[in-house]
């Protein structure tokens, strides 16, 4: 069973969010303090977690950034201020997309659906190549000059979106429809700051990027 | 001359000086020219006075010296008004005089036997006038006049004359010529010393004035300075306090002022913060309870077939009403963050076209069916923040869809090389004049029935011209009552770049005489 993780610091609010998970079929672990999410992580290893950007104690970004340093597991941040500065502070730590208080409860299960799903492996090229980068499709890994690259789940949903269609320049929107499941969304911070992530940890020099390339006001496309 | 007025008109201290000098001037003119003529006309009367005081001793004694003649054998007359008729030695004498005896003039005869004079004078240089009042009295007459030299050279001089009798001859006049030469001199010194005096004083007078004048106009120099730079933003700038006077009383006011400005200026911030605290506050505040009243409701909906009818309707209205509250929560924190100046403009380039797509498209979606679009072929790519361009793009279909009365919506795009323009046309209702004024403002709106349609929360205007701007774009607006409006929005492609050119002008059809245009407030 799948087991999510909800840090949230009002009561009422991760109560709620308990009843409409199990509702749909999760486990749910209630955190109410950020001091106290690293040891029930390593106790518990969660599928994802549902993280408050507004902790008492260990603030939401620092639990973010403590979860990343030891897991690739998906984290969605819970924000109360949506066009703030807590949005990229929180993606650049780590969290893979955010929700904006108060958000739609069958919206918020059909984002955590896209963040949990195993990308399909009955894809008939198995494995795929960007510039040096190698994607195993069935290993789930990225492999750069015979380095295993660790690369969070959303991270190679990114990659391997750009990679399968090398050359095609995809927009914004576009990359937010194929790997967050965004319909209509126009919060381009989230494709940009990730992108940017990948960028740090596959590209030679982050300043002039030859595997995700930049197609200025469009998007981006994978390069040779 | 242009300079010398400008001059005047931008500096105290040249005005100051340049009026001291004239009226010092002036003063001392005066005052030298008073002084010159009491010392000339003292000078001229003392002389005068001793003058005639010793020509009449010297007309009685040589009346005497006459007379004896007739008493003192070997004593001849000749000899006697030789002796008369002399210069006096100049050195003996501070006075020079010369002496002039001609002889009052008898009918049908001629009486010049002794006429003589000396020092190089014509008899003929007593002025008649003075001859005259001398022939008909007895006594001492006196007269200024200027003498006429044989060598025809002139000078000026006191006459002083009175009859005089010759033994054995008519009457004969005798006339003393007391020069004024040395008068003269004296009063040239004395001239020159008020010209000296005069011009010295002016020039001390002007310095003075420019040095009490500076001490005055510094302080204020530097208060100007100070409040220029405080006017720039500076406020830490403060005068420089000397001493206890009254400048000193300006620097300190001046300061007391600055420091009161500077309170003012903080706390006003201080309240700006406050404000944009409070506003993240509330927004965190009442967003963590909305979404799990939101949560709460949704499951009780999800459950509803369960429910009673009644109970069922409820959570309907609750459902939709969650959602009314939520579109008023999020359009409220938007307006009171334009207001705080806390709104922040994230901009990145994007494709407009996509943009205002992606904006029908999500109507579309609901069932809408009515617009038309007519875009450039080519990309509009501009920088702006992709999120408000959207949603005054939502915010002006959806005013437009609820106005239209279901004919059709157009929508142009156009661009230059530096801004965009996009333009919703409708043609439906439209606004007449009154209605135009209040078009922005916010909660107004023109038929409170007819919002009700698409649940417009009566702000989305006001925060599509708060986005404009924030833009530094333009948002106009037309509207013909019956003929339908258009909104055109206008942003520049690239940040700081001001506005130009009405890419698409707000009145579609400038013909129309019922028309009326509502104008960002900023452009009027």
């Amino acid at each position: 069973m799948t087991l999510i993780m909800v840090v949230d610091d009002d009561q009422d609010l991760a109560e709620m969010l308990g009843i409409v998970l199990t509702g749909s079929g999760y486990e749910v672990d209630l955190v109410n303090s950020g001091d106290q999410v690293m040891p029930l992580f390593e106790a518990h290893e969660p599928d994802l977690i549902l993280l408050d950007v507004m902790l008492p104690g260990m603030d939401g970004v620092e639990v973010c950034k403590a979860i990343r340093a030891k897991s690739m597991v998906p984290i969605v941040m819970l924000t109360a201020k949506g066009d703030t500065q807590d949005v990229v502070l929180g993606l650049e730590a780590g969290a893979d997309d955010y929700m904006v208080k108060p958000f739609n409860p069958n919206e918020l299960i059909a984002r955590l659906k896209v963040r949990l799903r195993r990308t399909s492996a009955n894809q008939e090229v198995i494995q795929l190549r960007i510039g040096d980068v190698l994607i195993d499709q069935v290993a789930h890994s990225i492999v750069k000059s015979d380095k295993i690259i660790p690369l969070t789940r959303l991270e190679f949903d990114l990659l391997l979106a750009l990679a399968r269609e090398p050359g095609r320049v995809f927009t914004r929107e576009a990359l937010l429809n194929e790997v967050w499941g965004y319909q209509n969304a126009t919060d381009t911070r989230l494709v940009n700051v990730h992108v940017q992530r990948l960028r740090a940890k596959i590209e030679a020099d982050v300043n002039n990027p030859l595997i995700i390339q930049t197609v200025r006001g469009v998007g981006y496309k994978a390069g040779a | 001359m242009r300079f010398l007025s400008n001059r005047w008109r931008t500096s105290l201290l040249f005005r100051v000086i340049s009026t001291t000098f004239a009226l010092s001037i002036l003063l001392i003119g005066a005052t030298g020219s008073v002084l010159y003529f009491q010392i000339a006309n003292g000078i001229y009367k003392e002389k005068t006075n001793g003058s005639v005081v010793e020509a009449q001793s010297l007309i009685q004694y040589s009346q005497e010296q006459l007379f004896s003649t007739q008493y003192i054998a070997k004593t001849k007359v000749k000899d006697v008004i030789s002796n008369i008729v002399r210069s006096t030695d100049q050195t003996l004498t501070s006075s020079p005089r010369d002496v002039v005896l001609v002889g009052a003039p008898i009918k049908n005869q001629k009486n010049s036997l002794y006429n003589s004079a000396s020092g190089g004078i014509p008899v003929s240089a007593i002025p008649a006038s003075l001859r005259k009042s001398v022939e008909h009295s007895d006594k001492i007459k006196w007269i200024r006049a200027p003498i006429v030299f044989n060598d025809s050279s002139k000078s000026d001089a006191i006459i002083v004359g009175g009859l005089i009798d010759i033994p054995g001859q008519p009457t004969y006049e005798l006339y003393y010529v007391f020069h004024l030469s040395e008068q003269e001199t004296i009063l040239s010194l004395v001239i020159s010393l008020i010209w000296f005096t005069g011009i010295f004083l002016v020039l001390v007078v002007g310095l003075l004035s420019w040095y009490v004048v500076r001490q005055t106009v510094n302080p204020v120099r530097a208060a100007a300075q100070i409040a220029e730079k405080l006017t720039a933003g500076d406020l830490d700038r403060r005068m420089l306090v000397h001493g206890k006077d009254e400048m000193a009383r300006l620097a300190i006011s001046f300061n007391e002022m600055a420091v009161s400005m500077q309170q003012q200026i903080s706390r006003l911030e201080n309240l700006s913060r406050l404000q944009q605290r409070f506003v993240s506050d509330v927004s965190h505040e009442l967003r963590t309870p909305l979404t799990t009243i939101r949560m709460a409701s949704q499951v009780i909906f999800d459950g509803k077939e369960q429910l009673d009818p009644s109970a069922a309707r409820s959570a309907e209205l609750l459902m939709s009403q969650i959602a009314r509250f939520e579109l008023l929560l999020t359009d409220l924190l938007e307006v009171s963050r334009f207001d705080a100046s806390a709104s922040i403009l994230e901009r990145s380039p994007v494709d407009i076209k996509a943009l205002v797509s992606q904006a029908i498209d999500q109507l579309q979606h609901e069932g809408v069916k009515q617009i038309r679009s007519n875009f450039p072929s080519g990309d509009v790519i501009a920088e702006v923040d992709p999120r408000r361009i959207e949603r005054v793009m939502r915010n002006l279909i959806a005013n437009a869809i609820d106005h239209s009365e279901n004919k059709p919506i157009v929508i142009t795009i156009k661009d230059s090389d530096t801004e965009v323009a996009v333009a919703v046309r409708d043609y439906g209702i439209g606004f007449n004049e009154s209605e135009a004024k209040r078009l922005f403002d916010r909660f107004w709106r023109a038929d409170p029935s007819r919002s009700r349609i698409r649940g417009g929360t009566g702000l989305g205007l006001s925060i599509s011209l708060d986005d404009a701007r924030l833009h530094q774009g333009t948002l106009f607006a037309w509207g013909s009552p019956n003929n339908g409006a258009q909104f055109v929005l206008t942003v520049p492609k690239l940040p700081g770049i001001p506005i130009q050119n009405d890419l698409i002008p707000a009145n579609p059809n400038l013909t129309t005489s019922t028309s009326f245009l509502s104008f960002n407030e900023d452009d009027i």
